[in-house]
């Protein structure tokens, strides 16, 4: 029997949790957003349709899929376009693609679809309206879609081998909410109890592209190959997931969002602290976590980069899984607060990546105990912003000193320490990353430095009186005014800040982009560059017509073959 | 056009910062241009108008008059009213010769909830309160250029204004905000097309 009171555990410190190198080695869990996407729509039988698939034999055309839950229906509404090869890129430069999608509030009639075809396969140069809740676009694997036409079409299944390498037919390059183009803003959504949780509506919409990603390479298929046409064969289909391509967009995201990023490592770090505070297992939350172990290894065998420092991170992974299954094949998962033991053996034997992924991994036996943490992972705070003046100014350096105790006695002038700039370029509004004493960027940077800015802030308040109420520094210097809205923020999401140099020379974009692309349940982390990253999302997840309690949960691990 | 609420704020921001406040004051910004949409009121007129206008003062604050010897800073002086809001309690403050006086309701309404209380402006016949979550003008006015403005505790809220989810500011001034946004944007260059975002892999594969 396990205890019904957990005693009370510490969380994990934010300086222990909140460096880069640890972001950057996050994996998903049980409160990833895909994941509770996927048991919510199968904890409420949600029904799925496809009122319309209007594709020729080009390929080109529109489909409808509709989402149906207790009180709601969301449809996908998707544009199949002919892109010819030397206009396909991932980046936000591009104006074109090979699919188009708006994620639509209801189902549409043929007025939305009208209007939406003038304006979602523009993407940026398209409007949408509060009936949109997200708008994207993908790309094709062009070998792997190749090659599954052509199979399919003369009566033969996909390679298994050329699909594992890639893993999925389409790749998403960006999926815009939040009243991004015209959208709905979240704020009229976020009431919705299925909506409640952070990213859900753009995990629906990635869910669904899945679904017409399938559907469309049959059409083509069929069509090519006629009565000759094979079925794909529904386990392949099952393994193939959506990419996604995420660039430089995505990193000042998690800077800018103290409080949502807080509460996401946040709700992570009390299902950890739960789970460790856990006595004694029992035999089948230890039988579950051993066989989640297995296909969580089989899942890091599948991971391919050709990146360097993902070779050289998954080369120690993968060592440290070696090592991890051999130690849990012996140790003691049941008595004597077993989790909080294997955790602390993590800590102490394994590196960063095995770390996280063992602390991931004792989350999985304890659906009561943690994915109720799921309710709390939304920002819901808007008075955050405001700041309250009449904090002293002992308390400010105090909540300054928190955060950036460590930053406070770096040389901020050194050049490699601000050989960064984040800036936003001219021509795609888009976040870039600069080198400060290369490029005329300085006066251009973005407040995404927090740790200097802290400092600096720091420093103007060493010859203030203590007792002063904030208020007043700030009317004579309104250049600290966002640095101690943030400090103020920090006192109530003290895993809000990064505790690392965001504009060093050493500095890994990706390591931002993974923590935040972590939580939403992706996997197969495959950096093209420093600041640049593709990854699989819902590879192995039920499609609708196989969703259900069963299937809804433990999908992200691969199966094993027995 | 209609803009959702983010686009407002986050172009409202974009734009102060362009027009040269502190990242901080241009966050204020944006948040009260976006408060005002909510309310209905032509937020996007208000700061298009002042970021057109040569910078403003900063208020000298004396007991129960905030004043400079030239025209206040709305957005200065709104961020002053919120973080001295604990002066409320000692009595009325009057903000003499403020410009564009709408954009002091957003800071005000957060004043108002950080003192759990109604606070009442009076901008010369135009009286209006806030709890902090509404404003209840009874109509909305065309703002004057400047004015004084009383702030004080108190008061009784008169219905609210509807809120809105949609803003529809007037294509000329939206254009105006756009144009000091782009003042934070760094001119391309050939390094930054190539470095800048890291990709330089091919995408057809």
């Amino acid at each position: 029997m396990r205890d019904p009171a957990p005693t009370r555990f510490p969380l994990r410190s934010p300086t222990q949790v909140m460096r880069l190198s640890r972001l950057g080695s996050l994996h998903q869990c049980r409160l990833s957003f895909m994941r509770v996407l996927t048991r919510t729509m199968a904890a409420e039988g949600w029904r799925f349709t496809r009122p319309v698939f209007n594709i020729g034999g080009d390929g080109v055309g529109h489909a409808v899929y509709s989402a149906t839950g207790p009180e709601r229906t969301y449809s996908l509404v998707a544009f199949a376009h002919d892109l010819p090869p030397e206009m396909r890129s991932d980046r936000v430069i591009a104006t074109a693609w090979d699919a188009t999608f708006t994620l639509f509030d209801g189902v549409p009639d043929a007025a939305d679809i009208d209007r939406l075809s003038k304006n979602v396969p523009l993407q940026e140069a398209g409007r949408v309206s509060e009936r949109e809740i997200s708008v994207s676009r993908a790309n094709r694997s062009v070998r792997l879609w190749e090659h599954f036409v052509d199979a399919l079409a003369a009566g033969q299944q996909p390679d298994p081998r050329k699909t594992a390498a890639v893993g999925y037919l389409m790749r998403t390059t960006a999926v815009y909410g939040s009243g991004k183009l015209g959208a709905a803003d979240r704020e009229t959504i976020a009431n919705r109890p299925e909506l409640a949780v952070p990213f859900q509506a753009e995990m629906l919409s990635v869910y669904l592209t899945r679904v017409f990603v399938r559907d469309l390479v049959q059409h083509m298929a069929d069509t090519r190959g006629g009565d000759q046409a094979a079925t794909l064969d529904p386990a392949i289909a099952q393994s193939l997931g959506i990419g996604n391509s995420t660039g430089l967009g995505m990193a000042p995201f998690i800077v800018n969002h103290p409080v949502l990023f807080n509460n996401w490592i946040m709700a992570r770090e009390e299902g950890i602290a739960r789970v460790r505070a856990v006595k004694t297992a029992t035999d089948t939350e230890t039988a579950t976590f051993r066989a989640l172990l297995d296909r969580s290894a089989l899942s890091v065998a599948h991971w391919r980069s050709e990146h360097p420092i993902q070779v050289e991170k998954l080369t120690a992974l993968r060592a440290d899984m070696a090592a991890l299954i051999a130690h849990a094949d012996t140790a003691d998962l049941t008595t004597s607060s077993p989790w909080n033991r294997l955790y602390d053996w993590a800590e102490a034997t394994l590196g960063e990546d095995a770390q996280e992924l063992v602390a991931s991994l004792i989350l999985e036996p304890y659906p009561d105990l943690v994915d109720g943490l799921a309710a709390c992972m939304a920002d819901d705070n808007a008075d955050a912003f405001r700041i309250d003046g009449a904090v002293t100014v002992a308390a400010t350096r105090a909540a300054l000193e928190a955060s950036f105790g460590w930053a406070l006695a770096i040389d901020w002038d050194a050049p490699e320490n601000c050989a960064r700039a984040w800036y936003v370029s001219e021509e795609k509004l888009e976040p870039r990353l600069g080198e400060r004493f290369d490029e005329p960027i300085a006066e251009y940077e973005q407040p995404l430095a927090p740790a200097r800015d802290a400092a600096a802030a720091h420093a103007a308040l060493a010859d203030r009186a203590g007792d002063q109420p904030i208020a007043t520094f700030l009317l004579a210097h309104p250049d600290h005014r966002h640095t101690i809205r943030r400090a103020q923020i920090a006192a109530i999401a003290p895993y809000g800040e990064i505790h690392d140099n965001t504009i060093s020379a050493a500095v890994l974009p990706i390591d931002m982009l993974r923590a935040k692309l972590a939580f939403f349940g992706a996997t197969h982390f495959d950096p093209r560059s420093d600041r640049w990253v593709r990854i699989c999302m819902y590879a192995g997840a039920p499609y609708p017509e196989d969703l259900s309690p069963a299937t809804a949960d433990h999908w992200i691990y691969p199966e094993v073959e027995t | 056009m209609s803009f959702s609420l983010n686009e407002v704020e986050v172009t409202a921001k974009k734009a102060a910062r362009g027009a040269g406040y502190s990242w901080g004051l241009a966050e204020e910004a944006g948040k009260a241009t976006r408060w005002l949409c909510a309310q209905g009121l032509d937020g996007c007129a208000s700061l298009a108008a002042l970021l057109q206008e040569p910078r403003h003062a900063s208020p000298q604050l004396k007991p129960g008059i905030w004043s400079a010897s030239g025209v206040l800073c709305p957005l200065v002086t709104g961020a002053a009213l919120s973080d001295f809001a604990a002066q409320l309690t000692e009595g009325p403050i009057r903000i003499v010769d403020v410009a564009h006086p709408q954009l002091l309701l957003p800071f005000a309404a957060g004043a108002a909830r950080q003192t759990g209380t109604v606070l009442t402006l009076t901008c010369e016949d135009l009286v209006a309160h806030t709890d902090g979550a509404g404003v209840d003008l009874t109509h909305i006015p065309s703002p004057p250029g400047t004015s004084d403005v009383t702030v004080s505790m108190g008061g009784a809220m008169a219905g609210f204004l509807p809120k809105q989810t949609r803003a529809t500011p007037d294509p000329a001034i939206w254009d105006v905000l756009i144009a000091f946004a782009a003042r934070t944007y760094a001119p391309a260059t050939d390094a930054s097309r190539r470095l800048g975002a890291g990709a330089g892999l091919s995408d057809n594969d």
